[in-house]
């Protein structure tokens, strides 16, 4: 008797399930974009306006190499449209299960809905040879590409061609959208690359080589990281070989993941200021979306 | 003689001459066969250990009702790890993976140890089908359970909890095929079923056997189709940093166990059907990227009920046979850091109910605990305590073991990322 009860309450269950599916795919006109960091959801936001669903899986708060995967993770790509990746491996070692367990034709790598966005910009230091014992190595490059504010437009266009394609009826909207968005972004850069000019020369540590874009683009030296080796905690040894550099070091960048008692410990020993920044949309209060993203950054350092 | 010679030379030289491409460096540019591109991923992982037990003979011991050995047929219920004191070579795990092409992605596991290798898994998924659905079919670990479908290298502790060493001998590893069906709902909701040959010897098997020739009885004959049918069911709900993971899962099958029947000395067999059901819950808290503590608790139930079948060297028996059995474990993980773990699971064999009636022995408890250092994602080492009250020697007797195992465990190559 209790099975019975059981099983009817089952069948109900999976009834009252294969409706709202059926009542979803019917009536849900809205493009579900799934992003695996909040940069690219704040960018996607930029073109598609509000005709879109737009949900990030890291938090903004994680190091975005180590994002813990959930199953909650999983029932969001199971009804994506469009899933939209940085690439060059920062995902690696989190996203490849998600995606599988998914159990959607339409995200997975090879088919539109997939969006690979490392594939559009030019890589930095792009190992030669590739070997664990160099620590947690990217053989691609330097996946952290979206740090230099110039790369950002070629991302965008990257996200407009693709969401053109996915959703051709919205053409003209996000044509309208991309080009608005566009000319805000070359205002910004203008008031961002004459802020930095005054950095120039500059010498800088950091913990991982997270910033390196935004160093190159704007002519800073990254002089060393905190980290030995990528992935690497820092050992007592090697802050003890950061010492011999930090007379020529200017501002130690800190991000808002990793432990901060190596950068402070040099810091207040050579008087240096850390200047704790944003990697990633909500990784501080203040980098609300994509423009204040690089307001804050950019902020921090040339104030 | 030398005319010869000189014929060989010449020849050659002219037929190098239009055999080889005018300049080097066309040779080293073209490779118009090559394939390397497409090698799969490739991982190796090494598992070694240096293990000690308080109770030397412990591998012959038994778990009454649940694990026990014979000696003279040769047959070990357990293929465990870290079985001898000193070092053991536990494993070498070789793993691929590739998608084939748009349609399938496909894996295979070679488990190789110091007897031989086998594969573990080899099994394809499909990537296109509609609705939610997914359909694996091969060899492989089956889904069922919290932890049934985990690679060694990837389980918390050096050993497996003993509820599933009782009732799968470690794991249920099966050929067959597997669907599952995600549901459309805002929160995570699998449902999957499987069929499954059924070759596993602690709870079903598929070879009939056939009694002494003064038995009455006509030989089982061994399983002809797929044996075991499974179904499970995963939800989760998350709030920012805290997560929550159930599972249930049911099994049956046709069980064909025979323990030496037609040997003399206590040699037995069992035919019938057997249900397992179990549930599980992991309830995890992220503090960080790097931290966070895990609760995960497991209850799995055991229903068999068939003929059993024993023979005493001249006379073979049959009764009828039943038997409630489950186990279960609750383990806390806490990882400190970026590079440290440390772990306690509390084991328990709990219920042993045979014809009806209580066992003497049915709590048979292990206390585990453990702490790892993890250089990288790549290399672990682990340091585990366990008491294990659960164990008895062939004169009835509790035994306590124990044991220190050190494990160490290191990959190479591309291996792919886990899942929660």
């Amino acid at each position: 008797m209790k099975i019975k009860i059981l099983l009817y309450s089952f069948i109900t269950f999976l009834t009252v399930t294969i409706a709202l599916a059926f009542t979803k795919s019917v009536y849900a006109k809205q493009l579900h974009v799934v992003t695996t960091y909040n940069y690219i959801a704040s960018l996607t936001r930029q073109i598609t306006g509000n005709s879109a669903t737009i949900t990030a899986l890291a938090s903004a708060q994680s190091d975005p190499h180590f994002i813990v995967p959930k199953p909650s993770h999983i029932a969001k790509l199971r009804d994506a449209d469009m899933l939209i990746i940085n690439g060059a491996q920062l995902e690696i070692g989190w996203l490849p299960p998600l995606v599988r367990q998914a159990n959607n034709p339409v995200i997975q790598p090879g088919n539109a809905g997939f969006l690979d966005l490392s594939q559009f910009v030019k890589m930095i230091q792009v190992p030669t040879a590739v070997s664990r014992s160099q620590g947690d190595m990217h053989p691609e490059g330097n996946p952290h590409f979206y740090l230099d504010p110039h790369n950002i437009l070629l991302l965008a266009h990257a996200i407009y061609d693709r969401l053109c394609v996915t959703a051709p009826e919205n053409k003209t909207m996000y044509t309208e959208n991309f080009n608005v968005f566009n000319n805000n972004w070359k205002q910004k850069l203008a008031e961002w690359d004459k802020l930095m000019q005054k950095m120039s020369g500059t010498n800088a540590i950091e913990y991982h080589k997270l910033y390196d874009y935004f160093l190159v683009r704007y002519n800073m030296t990254l002089v060393a990281t905190i980290e030995p080796l990528p992935g690497i905690p820092p050992t007592a040894k090697h802050i003890a070989s950061l010492e011999k550099v930090m007379p020529n070091v200017s501002l130690i960048f800190q991000d808002v993941y990793h432990p901060d008692d190596a950068a402070r410990y040099l810091g207040k020993k050579y008087s240096k200021p850390i200047i704790v920044l944003p990697h990633d949309v909500g990784a501080t209060k203040d980098a609300t979306d994509i423009f204040t993203l690089f307001d804050a950054i950019v902020r921090r350092i040339a104030q | 003689m030398k005319n010869l010679q000189m014929f060989i030379m010449i020849i050659t030289l002219i037929l190098f001459h239009t055999i080889l491409p005018v300049s080097a460096q066309d040779i080293t540019s073209s490779a118009p066969f090559s394939q390397a591109k497409f090698v799969p991923d490739i991982a190796v992982i090494v598992d070694t250990s240096y293990a000690y037990n308080s109770q030397k003979d412990f591998i012959k011991f038994e778990r009454p009702g649940f694990i026990h050995q014979h000696e003279e047929t040769g047959e070990h219920h357990e293929h465990g790890f870290n079985q001898d004191n000193g070092f053991n070579f536990n494993y070498a795990e070789i793993s691929f993976y590739s998608p084939v092409d748009p349609y399938f992605d496909l894996f295979a596991v070679v488990h190789a140890g110091t007897e031989g290798a086998e594969i573990e898994e080899a099994y394809f998924t499909t990537l296109q089908l509609p609705f939610g659905l997914k359909i694996k079919a091969g060899k492989f670990l089956s889904a069922i359970g919290r932890i049934n479908d985990r690679h060694a290298h990837y389980w918390d502790f050096s050993d497996l909890p003993l509820v599933y060493q009782a009732f799968f001998g470690s794991q249920l590893n099966e050929i067959g095929a597997q669907i599952n069906w995600l549901a459309p709902l805002p929160f995570y909701f699998l449902i999957g079923a499987e069929i499954l040959k059924g070759q596993n010897e602690a709870s079903f098997g598929t070879e009939g056997f056939e009694f002494a020739s003064t038995a009455p009885y006509s030989p089982i004959e061994d399983a002809q189709y797929p044996n075991v049918y499974t179904t499970y069911i995963k939800t989760s709900f998350d709030t920012g940093k805290l997560t929550l993971l159930l599972g249930t899962s049911g099994i049956y099958g046709k069980s064909r166990i025979n323990h030496g029947i037609t040997n003399t000395n206590g040699g037995h067999a069992f035919y019938g059907s057997t249900y397992i059901a179990g549930a599980d819950i992991t309830l995890r808290y992220d503090l960080n990227s790097y931290q966070y503590i895990a609760l995960q608790s497991e209850y799995i139930y055991r229903y068999k009920d068939g003929d059993l079948y024993k023979y005493n060297g001249t006379n073979t028996t049959k009764d009828d046979f039943t038997a409630r059995q489950s186990g279960l474990y609750s383990q806390l993980i806490v990882k400190t850091g970026k590079l440290t773990r440390a772990g306690f699971r509390y084991d328990l064999l709990a219920q042993n109910e045979i014809n009806e009636s209580d066992e003497a022995k049915s709590y048979l408890p292990r206390y585990t605990a453990m702490v790892e250092y993890n250089p990288t994602e790549f290399s672990r080492f682990r340091l585990q305590y366990s008491y294990d009250k659960s164990l008895y020697d062939e004169s009835g007797s509790n035994k306590v073991n124990h044991q220190i195992i050190l494990q160490c465990n290191l990959s190479i190559g591309a291996h792919g990322a886990h899942s929660f």
